[in-house]
């Protein structure tokens, strides 16, 4: 797409965001009852295991029959992580498993790293709810989790070369049938498992979402990194609707001063 | 206000996540502790309760309490005025790993035994 039609599109897409967020403001929870494709509205992570920690419900498994026959399923998505060490099976590189051994999660909490978001990839299956909005020409996926906000392009087909790295990435979506088709790249790199691995600015994230039934939206994310591991990477997630808003996350790098101001007798 | 302390374990896993409380906190064991409130920091990522717990030898110990997200706590019943200075309450929830007075709040209570909202959970 040459630059000034796609600039054009962007200020199409900010300028529908802004239309939808508008609305959003001005109307209740509930006036987000399912419109377009019937994915807008409130999502929360259902309760429970994921496949395939759980036999796959029937809207899961088409979804999964749909993902590469070598792709790996990662069983941490939810609740559950990977501890050090551990890659659900994935083959990732040497030189990623060493420089792991010396990863400190405690650096997750200093002030300079405490609202650093992890990894877009990863905050998709987190426990916070997101929230979508279905325009003509984009879709707005907010997440609760760290105000990360996603653009996806249902106008665009192909992803500029000269888009920046970021959070989000760029994403292109299309509508087959009745799953949603979304292909993100230009991913900033990130939080690949919370262990100390993580992707390269090269990744590419492929998702799918279909409605299993008009409150339950299941999710599939497929994603590539050579420079990282081997092969295709997968999980499985199931959301819930609610009858709410994401809130503002706002976070707050104090939490960073407050663990290290702890006291007492054997503090380090 | 005399500190009590009681130690229980439990049977059931922490969940890792960002910010995970395995780092900071015994997951499996838990404590209750009660103190008189001197800040409630209500945001995120982590709510933070300071309390003050008078202790054995009579020297008072500056407390420091984690909860969960605000965004999760709003759901259950939490919000900024949860918590005021100077009330006291009593806190069950994970003792640190490094024996500092540091905790992870599961269940928190009013001086009547009140409970403030839902239990915040540890997922996140």
């Amino acid at each position: 797409m040459a630059a000034a039609s796609r600039h054009g599109a962007l200020r199409g897409a900010v300028l529908a965001a802004t239309a939808l967020a508008v609305v959003s403001l001005a109307a209740p929870a509930a006036a987000q009852a399912p419109e377009g494709h019937g994915i807008a509205g409130f999502w929360s992570m259902a309760r429970g295991a994921m496949p395939p920690r759980r036999d796959p419900t029937p809207t899961e498994a088409e979804l999964m029959a749909l993902l590469p026959d070598d792709a790996v399923v990662l069983a941490d998505s939810g609740l559950n992580e990977f501890p050090p060490g551990d890659y659900g099976g994935l083959a990732v590189h040497e030189h990623l498993r060493e420089a792991a051994k010396d990863y400190d999660p405690a650096e997750q909490t200093t002030v300079s790293t405490t609202c650093r978001p992890p990894g877009l990839i990863y905050s998709m299956q987190g426990p916070f709810p997101i929230e979508i909005f279905e325009g003509r020409d984009l879709i707005v996926i907010k997440l609760e989790y760290f105000d990360l906000v996603r653009v996806i392009f249902m106008n665009e087909t192909e992803h500029p070369d000269d888009w920046p790295h970021s959070q989000t990435g760029h994403s292109i979506g299309r509508w087959d049938g009745d799953t949603l088709v979304v292909d993100t790249v230009k991913l900033a790199p990130g939080t690949l498992f919370n262990n100390g691995v993580e992707h390269s600015g090269d990744v590419r994230l492929l998702e799918r979402f279909r409605l299993a039934d008009p409150d339950t939206l299941v999710v599939t994310q497929q994603f590539e990194d050579p420079g990282s591991f081997t092969g295709i990477a997968a999980r499985v997630m199931t959301f819930e609707r609610g009858d709410d808003h994401v809130y503002p996350y706002d976070c707050d790098p104090a939490y960073g001063l407050s663990m290290d101001s702890r006291q007492g007798p054997d503090t380090r | 206000m005399r500190s009590s302390l009681v130690l229980l374990l439990l049977a059931a896993t922490g969940a890792l996540a960002h910010h995970s409380a395995p780092v900071f906190y015994k997951v499996q064991e838990r404590i209750t502790v009660s103190g008189t409130v001197t800040e409630f920091r209500f945001a995120n990522p982590h709510a933070i309760l300071k309390f003050d717990v008078v202790g054995d030898d009579g020297e008072v110990q500056h407390w420091t309490a984690e909860t969960t997200s605000p965004s999760i706590l709003r759901r259950r019943g939490w919000s900024q005025q949860s918590f005021t200075p100077g009330e006291k309450v009593t806190l069950e929830g994970m003792p640190s790993v490094d024996g500092s007075y540091l905790m992870r709040i599961t269940r928190a209570f009013r001086e009547d035994g009140t409970e403030i909202g839902l239990p915040p959970g540890t997922d996140n």
